[in-house]
Formats: structure tokens, sequence, C-alpha cells
């Protein structure tokens, strides 16, 4: 700063951590109620401080089962949250670098309908169209699998549209060069393309496991067999038990499991996923 | 660019897969949707009947829709605005610290991780009218928190636990503003004999308004569209119709309610803001390029 | 032998535009071939229609003989090297080089060689190992050489190679280039837009206008003998001076009062030229006309003079004396001028042809 004045900074730091304080409160209150034992919850109070029984429930819900009507445990229902997470994540990067690819560096009739196709569904989110889009996957029969719960959310004009800008800033005697050099369609693509746009790729690959990972309302519809719940969405079901069964502790430690792994990935790759955050937007 | 490939049968098997996917689960469902629309079905899903617009004529004549219209826009604009101002204050604070800049971000910006589900669960608890701290805490100030009953006190909640998340998101862009600030224009002001505040108000801010109007709109398509699991999780639209949502009522009036053709009909309107909010976000970006 | 044959190649764009109209041109095994213009005279165009980067539109382009209108770029042994020397950003300096051996399936000992002798010869063998990213602007300009030299080709094609470059270095590297042809004896054909450098390194120049090659032949043809009045002001720094005439009974007319003796038998309107270094000065009884100076430009081993053609009519007409040596007239004194006969260039003012 061009002054100094050590109060304005004293009031910096006090703000922020307030806002640090008021960010994390309900997680530490999460992690804190987990701690404790089911029969501590309903007296009028929630516990402020941990408890001891927080290793046992913690154990229980990962490993044994989750509690509160679902008898699967928390870790299964990781790994269908990761194979879900990670096919949405793949299954778009991919899809999004070939046709950006095609619309970038191939000229063919109906070219621009294709992109604007590919532009409409940033206009159809999930959500406002759930009941035809249940209907078309229970048609064909994709209801309760993994291709159900991650094939209808692969198309992303979001991710299309990156790797276009990406693909536009490629210089063309760089094309040239390779055309010269005897690289065809396929070799481009793999000898030069994706080594350029290995950071575009792997930023968007956290913005897109966050989105993948935390998939509610499309999990929630397609999934009736436990075998294929995922974390997020078995919170919903958990907490449909009658409330005073409600095992509190439980429901906690399972939501901060849930919590864990996209925040886990935020923090872990604060850079790529600030790039990613920006550069999807613009 | 010019430079192109010249295989002409490549670049459709290359956009074959985008578009099968956008063509079976996006366009197909949207084209139900809009057929759907003109039709009544009767609960048990045996038999329909083209009913023409009267599907969209219940819907613009009935109370409760223009109700879900209001409770969105409030619900949208305060999770803008909460959320804006917020974030603005912490990324302003944050861009004046020197020390710990990396590390305050870090523990602001983790937020966006969690689903909005989680988020809205995690407040719910401390919110809770029998266990809830805050709730226990707002008990004994006097004040009798309910939110099960009260729908303004579950409207609060579920604002705060969607800014709650969004918060980390604005703060970024922000940040990023704020560093794209000349200093020279700064120094300039300060030169000039303006203080902090002054500088703020009269330099800074107004060089933020483009971050600012797109934070706006994209915050409002996040309070549309993205909050679905927070009141799902929370209020279920309760209590009443007080955090009944638009595309919270088309989810409900079609898979709870079971009247196909009701929520068909609010799909297709959906749609259509989608559509009108996607332009504006375009053209707003179109500018920005211009400008930068 | 005839490496390189252009028989009357055409471009025409998509949306009708007639970019080159037709071009001939037979190039030599080994010869060093500069097409040079002003920019958007289709020079970069005819280029990339060699290399096969853009579509021939009519006439034929043969290599050794072959037709090569629908080859692939790669399929015609040709290399290239670009203005912005298109170096694969993420490969190290030798995989750049070796990349396109790569593709035709060259073998590893075999590429290791090629790229490692290209390399020594080129003085970039403490480079292999770094990225384009990490090199100044003239080792990237010799890793785009070194990378076009390691295939081999029989064509070598230069888009504006030095334009990215400083002027000291461009010398530099302008002596180098034609120092590496001629001991690899390449058939090169190089496009740039600024004359000294064609000058120096053509063994023919290319002097193409609005897509028409106004004339080709030797730099020194073009400077004795400018087919035009376009390449008489395009070759020669400064430019040739170029005024309307008419040519009458008493010789060329160039206004009311100015006339210069030359019996002809021709009629009408000519455009007379001179350069800058031919004009003589001499006193006043001797002159053929007199010039207003404006500006003295003094580069030490020589002198500009830019000045008027003082006449009656007042209507001054720009002109440019070079003289070798210090001098140092007075401004807007007079100079006078005697314009040597055998130095003089005529131009048939509707045809632009040389007469």
């Amino acid at each position: 700063m061009i002054e100094n004045r050590p109060w304005l900074t004293f009031v910096s730091h006090a703000t922020l951590l307030l806002g640090i304080a008021l960010v994390a409160l309900p997680v530490w209150m999460a992690l804190v109620a987990s701690t404790h034992p089911a029969s501590a919850f309903g007296v009028g109070h929630i516990p402020l401080w941990f408890g001891d029984s927080g290793v046992d429930t913690w154990k229980t819900v990962l490993l044994e089962k989750a509690g509160n009507g679902i008898d699967t445990p928390v870790f299964f229902m990781m790994l269908n949250s990761l194979i879900m997470a990670l096919g949405i994540t793949f299954g778009k990067i991919a899809i999004s670098l070939l046709s950006a690819y095609a619309i970038v560096f191939f000229r063919f009739p109906f070219r621009d309908l294709c992109f604007w196709i590919i532009f409409m569904t940033l206009m159809l989110p999930v959500e406002v169209r759930i009941v035809p889009t249940y209907e078309v996957v229970a048609n064909l029969d994709l209801l309760n699998s993994y291709t159900g719960l991650t094939l209808p959310l692969i198309a992303s004009a979001t991710a299309t549209f990156l790797f276009r800008q990406c693909f536009l800033s490629i210089p063309g005697e760089l094309v040239e060069a390779a055309r010269i050099d005897g690289a065809g369609p396929f070799r481009f693509f793999f000898d030069i393309l994706l080594p350029l746009s290995r950071t575009n790729i792997a930023a968007l690959f956290v913005i897109l496991f966050i989105y993948g990972w935390n998939q509610y309302l499309w999990p929630l519809l397609i999934t009736t067999d436990d075998a294929y719940y995922t974390l997020v969405m078995s919170i919903k079901r958990m907490l449909s038990v009658t409330d005073g069964d409600i095992a509190w502790n439980q429901i906690m430690a399972t939501t901060l499991l849930a919590m864990l792994p996209p925040v886990a990935v935020v923090i872990g790759m604060q850079k790529l996923f600030v790039k990613g955050l920006v550069d999807s937007e613009k | 660019m010019t430079v192109t490939f010249p295989q002409k049968g490549l670049p459709w098997l290359l956009l074959l897969p985008q578009l099968l996917v956008t063509a079976i689960f996006f366009l197909w469902p949207a084209e139900q949707a809009l057929e759907q629309a003109f039709y009544q079905e009767d609960a048990f899903g045996l038999s329909r009947e083209f009913v023409g617009f009267e599907n969209f004529i219940d819907l613009f004549t009935d109370p409760l829709y223009y109700q879900s219209m209001l409770t969105t826009l409030f619900f949208s604009f305060s999770v803008a605005i909460l959320g804006i101002s917020v974030a603005l204050l912490l990324a302003v604070m944050a861009d004046r610290v020197i020390r710990g800049k990396l590390a305050y971000q870090t523990l602001l910006i983790w937020p966006y991780a969690v689903a909005p589900a989680l988020a809205g669960v995690l407040w719910w608890i401390l919110f809770d009218p029998s266990m809830g701290p805050i709730a226990l805490w707002l008990n004994s100030a006097g004040v009798d928190w309910n939110h099960y009953l009260n729908g303004n006190q579950a409207m609060i909640l579920v604002v705060i636990a969607s800014t709650w998340k969004q918060i980390s998101y604005n703060f970024l862009f922000f940040l990023a503003g704020l560093q794209a600030v000349p200093r020279s224009l700064i120094e300039a002001a300060s030169i000039d004999g303006a203080s902090p505040f002054k500088r703020f108000w009269t330099i800074v801010f107004p060089l933020l308004s483009p971050t600012t109007f797109f934070l706006l709109v994209v915050n409002l398509v996040y309070a549309f569209f993205e909050t679905f699991g927070v009141i799902d999780a929370t209020t279920k639209g309760g209590p009443g119709q007080s955090t009944n949502t638009l595309v919270y009522k088309v989810f409900e009036d079609g898979f709870v309610g079971l009247d196909l053709g009701g929520s068909a009909a609010q799909s297709v309107v959906l749609m259509g803001i989608v559509g009108l909010m996607t332009v504006i976000q375009f053209r707003f970006i179109e500018r920005k390029v211009q400008y930068s | 032998m005839t490496d390189v044959i252009l028989e009357k190649i055409g471009k025409t764009y998509p949306n009708g535009y007639h970019a080159i109209p037709s071009v001939d041109l037979s190039i030599e095994e080994g010869e060093f071939i500069v097409l040079v213009g002003p920019s958007g005279c289709g020079k970069s165009t005819l280029l990339r229609m060699v290399a096969g980067l853009e579509s021939i539109s009519d006439g034929e382009l043969r290599i050794r003989g072959e037709r090569m209108n629908e080859k692939e770029p790669a399929e015609r042994d040709i290399a290239m090297v670009f203005q912005n020397y298109a170096l694969y950003p993420h490969m190290t300096v030798y995989n750049n080089m070796a990349y396109g051996l790569k593709n035709r399936k060259v073998s590893k000992e075999v590429i290791e060689k090629k790229v490692t002798d290209v390399a020594e010869m080129l003085g970039l063998t403490d480079l292999l190992q770094r990225k384009p990213g990490q090199l100044s602007g003239g080792q990237r300009q010799r890793v785009a050489m070194g990378r076009a030299m390691v295939r081999d080709p029989k064509v070598f094609l230069f888009d504006e190679p030095l334009s990215n470059l400083d002027a000291k270095l461009r010398v530099q590297m302008r002596v180098e280039i034609r120092q590496l042809q001629r001991k690899l004896g390449t058939t090169t054909l190089y496009v740039t837009h600024d004359q000294v450098e064609a000058m120096t390194l053509a063994d023919r120049l290319v002097v193409l206008n609005k897509g028409n090659a106004e004339q080709i032949g030797t730099p020194m043809d073009l400077y004795n003998k400018p087919a035009t009045p376009f390449v008489a002001s395009f070759i020669g720094s400064p430019s040739m001076n170029l005024l309307p005439a008419n040519l009458v009974e008493q010789g060329i007319k160039i206004s009311n009062s100015l006339t210069l003796p030359l019996p002809h038998d021709y009629r009408g309107g000519v455009v007379w030229g001179i350069r800058p270094e031919h004009l003589e000065v001499s006193d006043e009884q001797n002159a053929d006309f007199a010039l207003r100076i404006q500006a003295v430009e003094s580069l030490g081993a020589e002198t500009l003079i830019h000045g008027l053609l003082e006449e009656e009519s007042k209507k001054g007409i720009p002109m440019v004396v070079r003289l070798s040596g210090p001098h140092l007239p007075e401004l807007n004194s007079l100079m006078w001028l005697t314009a040597p006969v055998k130095h003089w260039h005529l131009f048939d003012e509707i045809t632009q042809q040389r007469l």
C-alpha cells in the first residue's frame, strides 16, 4: 500500500479472520457434532466441544453402514461418487475436445449449425427439463446404472467453448508447419494440440470433477438401488427418516466425508482451480 | 483462422459423440417438454388428451405460480446482493493485506466445492429450533426461531445457505478484478489527497463495475437453477409455499404432484427464461471482449 | 535441369477475388529465387500455393517433372521457414527438428545423425535440449532453418523469415542464409517485401504487383533495365525519379519550360526516369535543369538531397539526388544538374512498358 495506516491493516486482518470464522462455522459445528453419541442430540442443545465417540462414529459410517436407513457404508458410496464424477469429467473433456477440434480445424457444411446445437445445451440445465429427461433415460433402460448416472450429463457447451478458445489461440503457422512435417489430423491432435492444451485440460478437470461429484438431483431421481447411491444424494435419503430417529452424529460424519474429496481437490490444486473457474466463465 | 485440414468426413466423426448426447439427452427431452405442455395426462399415464394452450393458461391464472415467481425473484436477488456485498468486502480486505494473502484465499474459497445440498444440511442443523446452537441463541435473545413453521425464517435460512457457498466464487472474481486496477491510478488519487475510502468509492468501485455486473448475472443464474439441492435437502419448498422457487416447482409438480402437463408448461417457460439470461450473459461477454 | 515449374498458376478465392491472375516461372536446380513486392501483391499466396497450404485454382505446379497440384504439403518434399518460426513450443529443439523425420518413419539412428549434423552446422549443438521459449529471436530463427534443413528437401520455402529480427541480426542472418544455400545447393523460393534483402540474396528476382509478375530477372537486370515504372521505383533505394513527360521533335518535354534534347521518332506520353545516383552536378550554363533544395540527408559516405524542380510554371516536381561523400548545400538554394542520356529510362505511359 501507498501509505502506512496500521489501524486499516488491523481492520483488514480482523475482517478476513471474521469472514473465515463465519465460513468455517457450519463445518466446525458438524465436526463437533459428529464426535458425540446420537443420544446427545434432541435434548435442547448441540454440544459445542468435541465428544469422545468420534472415532467410533466415523469408523462405523465409513466402513460399516452410513445409518439412518442406509445400510451401505460411506466408502462404497464414495466409490460410486468417484465413478460418476470421473465418468462425467473424462466424458465431458473427451467429447468437448473432439468437437472443438472439429469446429476449429475443419471446414464442413452446417458447421455453424452444429456449433449452435451445442450452444443450446447451455440453455437447458437438467433441472429445467427434469421430467422429460427422466422419461428418456427410463425409456432407454438406464435407471440404476453408471451409464445413466454419467452419460446424460456429459454434453457440455462450456467445455467445448473453452477448448475452442484455446485452439483458436494456437497460431495458424504452427498447424502449417505440422502439415509440412507430415502430421495428419490424428498426429497433429496427439502430438501438438493435446500437449499445448495440457493446463487447460487440467484446470477444467478440477472444475468438472467438483461438478460431477456434487450432482444431486440427477442421481436422486434415477437411483433406487442402494448399489448405485452416490454420497451427496444419500444425505437426502438419510434425512427422510422420521424425525426422532435421526442419528445426527452419523449424518454429520457422512456430510463431512461427502465434502472432503472436492474440498481437498480445490485446496490441493488451488492454482488450477482458480484458472479453471476464471477461464470457463470467459 | 484459415488453416484447416482438408478431410470432409472426419469432422462429423469427431462431432458425433457430442451431437448424439446433445440430441438424446437435451433436444429430445426439450422437444418432449414442449409437446407435453400441450397435453393433459391422467395420473397413471394411461391416457392423454390434446388441450392446446390450456396448461399455459392454467399456469398464468394460478396465483401460486405468481407467488412462486415472486419467491424466486426475492430469493435470487437476496442471494446475489448478499453474496456480492460480503465477497466484495472480503476481497477488498484481502487485496489490502500483504502478509498471508494466499492463506486467506485458501481459507475462503473452499466452500465452492461443497455440494448445495450439503450446504443446506449444515446450516439446517445450526438453525434447528430444538438443538441448533444459533436457533437456541436466537431464542434466548428473544427471537422465536422456527423455520418449520415460519416461512420468512425458512427463506432466510435457504438464502444464507445458498449465499455461503457462492461467496467464494464472487470473492475470487473480485480479487482478480482488484488486482487488475492499475496501481498508477490509485497512486495518482492518493497524491490528489483522496483517503482510502474515497479512493475506493470514486476510483476502484467504478472500475469494478463490469465485474460486479457480470457477477450479478452469474449469481442470479446460480440462485435460479443451482440451488435446487439446498431447497430440496432442507425446506422442500415449504413451509406452505414460502420457499417454492420456479425450478423446485417444476420438479415438485412433475414428480410429486404428477401434473405432467403443468410441469412441462413450466419447463417451457423456464427454458425461455434461461435462453434470455444466456443471451444477456453473452451480450455482456461480447462487450467485455471489445473493451479488453 | 529445371527443378520447379509454375505454369500459368492462378488463384481465385471462393468469394470470387482474383488474387493471382496467371504466373509463369521456371526455376533451375539450386537456384535462389526471391519473390518481392509490396504487401498484398500476392507473393505469400504464391509461395503457399507451392507449399500446398493454399489450393491452386488454375495452371499446373511441377516439381522435378511431377504434377503437385493435388498433393498434400507433406508429399511435395518441400520444407518451409515461417515468419513467426512456428516452432512447437512444447518440444525441445531436438524434437522440433526431428518431428518431420519421425513422421516419415526415418530410423532413430538416422534422425540423430541428421539432427546433430545440422545443429553443428548452425551452431545449435548446445541448445538441443532447450525449448523454444528459452531461446532468443536469432536462435529460434536458426532452429526454424534447421528444421527445414534436416529434411533435406527438394525445395526450401522462406516466408519473410527475417522480418521479426532487429536490423543488425537481419543483415547477419541474410549473409548466413545465402552461404548455407550455396553450400547445400537446394533450390530456394524466398518471399520478402524488403528490396535490399531481395537484391542481395537472389540469383533471380520476381517482382510481383497485384498478383502479376512484372519482371523476372537477375538483380542487375532489374536495376539496369526495369521493365515497368513499378519495377523501376521498387528496385533501388532511394527510388528512381519518375516524371510524366512527352516526346516531342526536339527531345523529351517534361514541362512547358523544360525540354531535354533527344531525337526520337516516337510521339506521345511517356514516363521518364533517372536514378538519384545518376544525376550529376554541373554549372548553370551546361545544366539540364535546376533543383530548389528542400532537405539534405547526410549519411557520411553519401548525401541525399531532396528538392523540387525549378521551372517557370512554378509547379515543382520532387526529385532526389544521391551524391557520394559529404556535401552541405544551403537549404532553398538552387542546384544545377545534368541527366546523362545513357542513364535514362523511358516507359510508355499507357502500356507501362519500357521503350
